[in-house]
C-alpha cells in the first residue's frame, strides 16, 4: 500500500459518492440521507421512498457494478497482454464477448427451443455463448499439452467473426423487429441492467480473477521474457497459460453477461497505468484494477449527463473519451509499449 | 447514364420524352417528375399503405411491404420487401411510381428506383396535421381528390370531436407513452404522440426530451412519477410483465393505481390514419368517464 494506491482508493469512494449523488430530482443531502441511512442501519430519518429507489436501488448498483466491470477488465487486459505478449491485446481477444453475444441474441430474439430458453436469462445465455467460444479457440490452440500463442491469436480472431456473423444473422432475420433495439443496445455495452441481483456474479469472479492474479505476479513478470527463458527461470509456463485463459473466460464472461462488451477498457488502461507504475505486475495489476473501475465509472457518469433521463451506452463515452487520451499517452510515452 | 436512358425508352417503348413532364415536390422537397400515367403504384411502408387507402388510390396499389396487414384488401396483394428494399420484386411489378416514408425508407433507394425509370415521392408525418395534409396531397396526385378530401374532413372531425370532449376537464393525468416494456424507448421532442396524449386529456411526460426516440432510464420514470403508463405492448399485456423488467417501479402511482395499458402498436407506431383512433383508445383509458358519449 503506497501513497498511490490510497489515494486512489480514495478517489474511488468519493467518485462512488458523487456517482450516487449527482442528477435530476435527488438533491445531493437528500442521496447522502439515504446512503447514511442504508450504511448505518436505520440511523437518521426515513428517506422517501422514491429517492431511496433512485439512490440504493438504481444509482448504487450501478455505480458498484461500474467498478467491478471496469477493475475486471483492467486486470483481465493486463494479464492477456501479457499472456500473448502483444501491445494489442485485450479482454475480448479469444472470442468471448461475440460470443456471448451471440448467445443472447439467439437467447432474446427467440431463436432457442422453448424449453431451453425457459431455462435460461440472458446473462445466463450470453456466458454459455461465451464458454462455447473459449471452448473452440481453446480446443484449436491447444495440442500436445503446449498452447500456441500465436494459433489462440488467430482462432480468437476466426471465433469472433464467426459468432459476428451469427449473431448479425440472427439480429437480421428476426422475426421481431422491435428486440432488435434492445440487443443493439446491450452490444454496445451498457451499465442500465444493474441491480444488487445482477452484481453478485461479476464481483465473485472479478475478486477470484484479482487474488489469482496478484498470487501470480512473480510467473507473470516472468513470463513478459519469452516462454523459454520463463521457463529457465522456473515459471510452470503452459499451466500459468491454462489458468489465464479460464480466469480470462470466467471474468470476461460474466462481465460480459451482466453489461454487454465494454469496448477500449481492458485494451487502454494497463498501457495508462505501465506508463506510470513500470511493467511489474504486482504494481501493474492493483493499478489497472483501480484505475479501470473508476474510469468506467466516470464515463458513465458522463453517459448519464449527456442524455440527462435518457440512456447512452456506456460502450461509446469509454471510446470517445479514452481513446483520444490513450492516443495522447501514446505519443508522449514512445518507449515502453512493446 | 444517357445511353442506359435512352435504351431504356427504346426498350420499353415509351414516349414520354416527347410530353411536357410534370413535376411536382415531394415533403422531403425532392422535385419528383411524375410519369404521365399512374395507374400502378406501391407503398414502401404500412403506414404509406394506409395513407394511399385513406386517399381513395387504394385500386392502384399493386403490392406492399411484407409487413403490411392493414386494410384487408392488401391480403390479397403480392408482398416484398422493403427492409433491406428488394428493388427487383417491385421493378417485377411494372409499377409507374413508388411512394415511401421519410421515417422509414432511405432516401438513397430513390436514386436506384430512378435508375430504373421508377419515381419516388416521400411523405414525411410527423404531427396529427400532416396525416389529414398528407392524405390530400395524395389525392390531387392521384387523381382522387374528392374521396380524399372526405376522408381528410372525416378525420378531422372525429379529432376535433375528441378535444371538445378532453377540453374542460379539471385534470390532465401525466402520461408515460412507451414502445416497449424491457428496453425503454419512448417518443421524445416534436413527435406527434404528445399532442394524441394531449388530445385524450393528458400531458405526456417525455416530450421535452431532446432526442426524437429516447431510451429512458428507470430513475427518471421514477423521479417524474407519471399517474398513467401506456404503451404499444400489444393487447395481451399484462402490469406483471412491465413490473418483472423493472421491480422498483412498484411504488409509481401508476402501478399502485393499476393505470397500466398495452395497445396494439398499429395505432400508435404507424403515422397513418389510424393515429386518430389510437387518440380515441388514449381518452378512453384516461378518462372513461367522459368518454360515455355516443
Amino acid at each position: 500500500m503506497n501513497r498511490w494506491t490510497v489515494g486512489l482508493l480514495a478517489l474511488a469512494l468519493v467518485s462512488v459518492i458523487f456517482s450516487v449523488s449527482i442528477g435530476r430530482e435527488v438533491s445531493f443531502p437528500e442521496a447522502l440521507s439515504v446512503l447514511r441511512y442504508h450504511a448505518v442501519f436505520g440511523y437518521g430519518t426515513i428517506p422517501d421512498p422514491i429517492a431511496d429507489r433512485i439512490v440504493w436501488q438504481l444509482r448504487l448498483p450501478r455505480a458498484l457494478l461500474a467498478l467491478i466491470v471496469g477493475g475486471g477488465l483492467g486486470i483481465i487486459g493486463a494479464a492477456m497482454q501479457t499472456l500473448v505478449r502483444n501491445p494489442l491485446a485485450e479482454p475480448y481477444i479469444l472470442g468471448i464477448s461475440s460470443g456471448a453475444t451471440a448467445g443472447a441474441s439467439l437467447f432474446y430474439l427467440g431463436f432457442l427451443p422453448p424449453l431451453i430458453s425457459k431455462a435460461l436469462t440472458m446473462p445466463i445465455a450470453a456466458f454459455a455463448g461465451g464458454l462455447c467460444a473459449i471452448l473452440i479457440v481453446y480446443s484449436v490452440a491447444g495440442s500436445r499439452g503446449h498452447l500456441s500463442v500465436a494459433r489462440l491469436l488467430l482462432a480468437g480472431v476466426a471465433v469472433a467473426s464467426l459468432m459476428g456473423a451469427l449473431a448479425s444473422f440472427i439480429t437480421l432475420s428476426s422475426p421481431d423487429p422491435d428486440k432488435l433495439r434492445s440487443v443493439l443496445f446491450w452490444l454496445l455495452g451498457s451499465l442500465h441492467l444493474a441491480t444488487w441481483n445482477v452484481l453478485i456474479w461479476p464481483a465473485i469472479a472479478v475478486s477470484i480473477g484479482l487474488a489469482v492474479l496478484l498470487a501470480l505476479a512473480r510467473p507473470l513478470d516472468g513470463m513478459l521474457t519469452g516462454d523459454e527463458s520463463a521457463h529457465s527461470l522456473g515459471v510452470p509456463v503452459e499451466s500459468v497459460k491454462r489458468i489465464l485463459i479460464v480466469l480470462a473466460s470466467l471474468v470476461t464472461g460474466s462481465i460480459v453477461a451482466a453489461s454487454g462488451a465494454i469496448g477500449f477498457v481492458g485494451l487502454i488502461v494497463p498501457h495508462a497505468v505501465r506508463s506510470f507504475t513500470g511493467v511489474t505486475h504486482r504494481k501493474v495489476l492493483p493499478a489497472s484494477f483501480i484505475v479501470g473501475a473508476i474510469f468506467l465509472l466516470w464515463a458513465d457518469l458522463a453517459a448519464r449527463a449527456l442524455l440527462p433521463g435518457a440512456q447512452l451506452p456506456v460502450g461509446i463515452v469509454t471510446a470517445l473519451c479514452g481513446v483520444p487520451f490513450f492516443l495522447i499517452l501514446l505519443r508522449r510515452n514512445r518507449q515502453g509499449f512493446g | 447514364m444517357r445511353q442506359i436512358c435512352l435504351l431504356l425508352l427504346i426498350v420499353t417503348g415509351c414516349t414520354a420524352s416527347s410530353e411536357r413532364e410534370r413535376t411536382i415536390q415531394d415533403d422531403m422537397g425532392r422535385t419528383v417528375s411524375l410519369p404521365s400515367r399512374i395507374d400502378r403504384i406501391v407503398p414502401l411502408a404500412p403506414s404509406i399503405t394506409e395513407l394511399l387507402f385513406a386517399s381513395g388510390a387504394g385500386s392502384k396499389v399493386v403490392g406492399v411491404s411484407a409487413y403490411d396487414d392493414f386494410p384487408t384488401e392488401v391480403d390479397a396483394l403480392p408482398e416484398y420487401s422493403v427492409l433491406p428494399m428488394d428493388f427487383e420484386a417491385i421493378v417485377a411489378l411494372d409499377v409507374d411510381m413508388a411512394f415511401a416514408s421519410e421515417q422509414v425508407n432511405n432516401p438513397k433507394n430513390a436514386d436506384t428506383f430512378a435508375a430504373v425509370g421508377i419515381p419516388v415521392y416521400f411523405v414525411a408525418v410527423n404531427t396529427l396535421e400532416d396525416i389529414t395534409r398528407a392524405i390530400r396531397d395524395l389525392g390531387d396526385l392521384l387523381g382522387t381528390s374528392e374521396a380524399a378530401q372526405g376522408r381528410a374532413m372525416q378525420l378531422e372531425d372525429s379529432l376535433a370531436q375528441l378535444a371538445a370532449l378532453t377540453a374542460n376537464l379539471p385534470e390532465k393525468p401525466e402520461v408515460l407513452f412507451l414502445i416497449e416494456t424491457a428496453t425503454l424507448y419512448a417518443f421524445g421532442q416534436g413527435s406527434y404522440i404528445h399532442h394524441m396524449i394531449d388530445l385524450a386529456g393528458g400531458t405526456s411526460i417525455t416530450r421535452t426530451q431532446s432526442t426524437r426516440f429516447p431510451v429512458l432510464t428507470d430513475e427518471f420514470v421514477l423521479s417524474e412519477n407519471p399517474d398513467v403508463i401506456v404503451g404499444s405492448f400489444g393487447v395481451e399485456f399484462e402490469m406483471s410483465e412491465l413490473l418483472s423488467y423493472h421491480p422498483t417501479w412498484d411504488i409509481l402511482s401508476a402501478v399502485v393505481s393499476e393505470q397500466i395499458h398495452g395497445f396494439d402498436s398499429d395505432y400508435y407506431l404507424r403515422p397513418g390514419p389510424r393515429l386518430v383512433e389510437g387518440a380515441w383508445q388514449l381518452a378512453g383509458v384516461l378518462h372513461p368517464d367522459a368518454m360515455t358519449g355516443p
